[in-house]
């Protein structure tokens, strides 16, 4: 046996070595980058992140009805272009439009591309003021067309740009799922920790109740909730509140998951060893417990946010859930039902192709997490 | 024998505790909305002229029995509610019983559908999906179950409208043709109920589908290389038999036992999903109550009764897996 280990290579020693030695982050980084899925699915995910936390300074426009642009609601997506008939340019441009309604368009507005008239597109241009984080003031923007205007996405039928407001309806979202997700997960700990850790009767009529709380149907739960929201708070009062009921309804199944871990861990071998060398019950939770389950936890949380940002588009969509000011993809789709949109104005539905990539990737993660977490996922294959 | 009906009636007990504290819940929701039954009453009155002093208020609680105190309001809800009478709905003034109708018994029968429609669809394949080694195809389920994680129902509804409106120029909504909206119950009727069903239950089995999937496949991939499945295959049963007889068996089990938390993944979505396709069932009515007309009494009503529906078929799938399977007969009665 010493033979051969001898002989292996040099590297494959080290390698070897590095891996018994790993800590338990590193064991996970490394499986989870074997899983090109979720690799991709995470590349995904930090491009969307970071299109949200600088949604500011990529949007050339204003996201609330100040940015709006009279002279093009409704309008469809520009698309910037290098090349046309009368040449190309290295600088991107877009047509200026027109818009004229009269007799012999029914009275309806019309937009007409005049292909004569290139604005071109610039680059950190000056723009309408912002802070970036929340705390530094600029004004100071990726991209805009400063002789005419460019909505890359098209506008709305107020004329707000629709690029600009899906990238701060991204960051609202992810606001509202992250808020959503701690409290669910300070409650689940408290509730699931007192349930797993002292089990007996306690368990049992906290099982009672987290399986009730179960069994409602969660969206009618939380219109019935939110219906409570006195319609003429704020809207930064109604975020709030908004991310406290989506806590406070998605907790049960992460109460449950702790449980479940904490029931299994407490019973198991390690535990009872660390108790009869003489650890204090403080030494093992912190020491042997909790490190077994903070991977499934923080798989847990991942998994279940994209539910709380669904939650959070459905019940904005139907008017229970935020309110204009702020950006959210249920606040841009709500009025999407309506014919005219349907016929007219498809690219009303332009944002919901980042929330799907949003959500996969999400969900991509998660999974790829669950398995990279689970020591023994090597073995099932 | 004995034994088995003892099971059945814990069951049934437990099932009698969880829609009650349900209903103390949903109780309490309707409870906390500001003004009650009372006020609303007069403000109505008020609007016709009439007008109304803080007496009037106190003796029309005392004459609705809003004085008495909440737990025993809520023992008579509860009470009432069993017997399937919720009172009146104090924004509409008329029956709750009466206005939902046969609303709720359509979307109840549109969620089983889409379950019946889900499973349908999922256990063959996902049978076929952990029995076949087939890298496309097993790469091709995972996306499609992502996706139907991903594409919440209401998206798709939209999707399918837009595409509907864009190509087909039809709006594909609605359950009735207006000319059996109002109609009584009818052959004509129902097949008109049929042809535009298909839709909302293709778009409510969606997702269910896809979670169906994953979940058939993952418990059929874990019994199929159990040595019991080896030892069959050793005795020569082969191909659909042998994932049938054996494996299937085993993995079905943890499904029948989900079915209720599956109804209750699709109720969820019902509502906003009828008010996209405007349904006139009890989702859309429920966001009726609540969006428009913060109607409370109908709210409760219908969250309680969508509720103890997962209820009653969590306890129908408790006995009928203990009828099924011998080890949980065993195990849960001891």
């Amino acid at each position: 046996m010493t033979d051969q280990t001898t002989t292996l290579p040099d590297s494959d020693q080290k390698s070897k070595e590095a891996y018994f030695t790993a800590s338990q982050g590193q064991l996970i980084w490394a499986r989870f980058k074997k899983q090109r899925a979720a690799m991709i699915a995470a590349m995904v995910l930090v491009v969307l992140i970071l299109s949200g936390l600088f949604a500011p300074f990529l949007s050339p426009y204003n996201p609330t009805i100040a940015g709006k642009n009279d002279e093009y609601t409704n309008g469809a997506p520009q698309i910037p272009q290098f090349c046309d008939d009368a040449g190309c340019s290295l600088r991107p441009f877009v047509y200026s439009v027109e818009r004229e309604r009269s007799m012999a368009t029914n009275f309806r507005w019309v937009t007409k591309i005049n292909t004569e008239d290139r604005k071109y597109i610039q680059f950190f241009v000056e723009g309408w003021d912002y802070k970036l984080f929340g705390f530094i003031p600029m004004d100071t923007h990726l991209f805009g067309a400063p002789e005419g205007f460019v909505h890359i996405f098209g506008t709305d039928s107020t004329g707000k740009d629709i690029f600009s407001r899906t990238l701060h309806a991204i960051w609202t979202s992810m606001q509202v799922g992250s808020i959503g997700v701690f409290i669910a997960f300070v409650l689940a700990l408290v509730i699931g920790g007192i349930s797993g850790y002292y089990g007996g009767w306690i368990d049992s009529v906290l099982q009672m109740i987290t399986d009730a709380v179960r069994t409602v149907p969660a969206i009618p739960l939380f219109m019935a909730v939110a219906a409570f929201m006195p319609p003429e708070i704020s809207a930064e009062a109604r975020f709030f509140y908004i991310s406290l009921i989506l806590g406070f309804i998605g907790w049960p199944t992460l109460a449950r998951r702790v449980r479940t871990h904490l029931l299994t861990e407490r019973n198991q071998e390690y535990v009872l060893a660390a108790q009869l060398c003489g650890a204090s019950s403080g030494h093992v939770i912190r020491r042997h417990l909790l490190p077994s389950f903070t991977s499934y936890i923080i798989v847990d949380l991942v998994i279940s946010f994209p539910y709380m940002v669904l939650s959070e588009t459905a019940l904005s969509f139907i008017g229970l859930g935020l309110k204009d000011p702020v950006n959210s993809l249920g606040v841009m789709l709500q009025n999407v039902t309506n014919a005219d949109v349907l016929l007219n104005y498809q690219w009303y539905f332009i944002p919901v192709i980042f929330f799907i990539a949003l959500v996969m990737a999400f969900v991509f993660v998660g999974d790829g997490l669950r398995d990279a977490a689970d020591p023994y996922s090597d073995t099932h294959k | 024998m004995l034994q088995f009906s003892k099971f059945v009636a814990t069951r049934a007990v437990m099932a009698l505790i969880t829609l009650i504290i349900v209903s103390l819940v949903v109780f309490s929701l309707m409870e906390l909305v500001p003004g009650d039954c009372a006020e609303r009453y007069l403000a109505f009155k008020n609007t016709q002229g009439s007008g109304i002093s803080m007496a009037d208020i106190e003796n029309e609680r005392i004459r609705l029995g809003l004085d008495k105190p909440f737990l025993q309001r809520w023992g008579l809800w509860i009470f009432n509610a069993f017997q399937g009478d919720f009172g009146d709905s104090c924004i509409l003034r008329v029956d709750i019983a009466q206005l939902l109708g046969d609303k709720f018994w359509i979307s109840l029968a549109l969620c089983l559908a889409s379950l019946t429609l889900a499973y349908a669809i999922a256990i063959p394949v996902g049978i076929i999906a952990a029995a076949s080694s087939n890298a496309f195809l097993n790469n091709g389920l995972r996306l499609f179950s992502y996706l139907g994680l991903a594409m919440p129902n209401f998206l798709l509804a939209l999707m399918i409208m837009l595409i509907g409106t864009v190509y087909f120029g039809e709006t594909l909504t609605g359950l009735f043709s207006p000319e059996y909206r109002d109609a009584g119950w009818s052959w004509d009727r129902v097949v008109d109920l049929l042809q535009h069903a298909w839709l909302p239950i293709f778009i409510l089995g969606w997702s269910a589908t896809a979670f169906a999937l994953q979940t058939v496949r993952a418990l059929m991939s874990d019994e199929i290389g159990k040595l019991y499945v080896t030892a069959a295959a050793a005795r020569g049963v082969s191909g659909g038999k042998l994932l049938w007889r054996y494996p299937a068996r085993h993995a079905l089990g943890p499904i029948v036992n989900s079915l209720g938390f599956d109804l209750n993944r699709i109720f969820n979505e019902l509502p906003i999903v009828a008010l996209i396709l405007t349904l006139t069932e009890a989702g859309a009515l429920l966001i009726e109550a609540l969006a428009r007309s913060n109607d409370q009494q109908l709210a409760g009503a219908i969250i309680f009764l969508l509720t103890a529906s997962i209820v009653t078929l969590n306890f129908l799938t408790d006995v009928l897996l203990a009828v099924l399977d011998p080890r949980v007969r065993k195990s849960i009665i001891r």
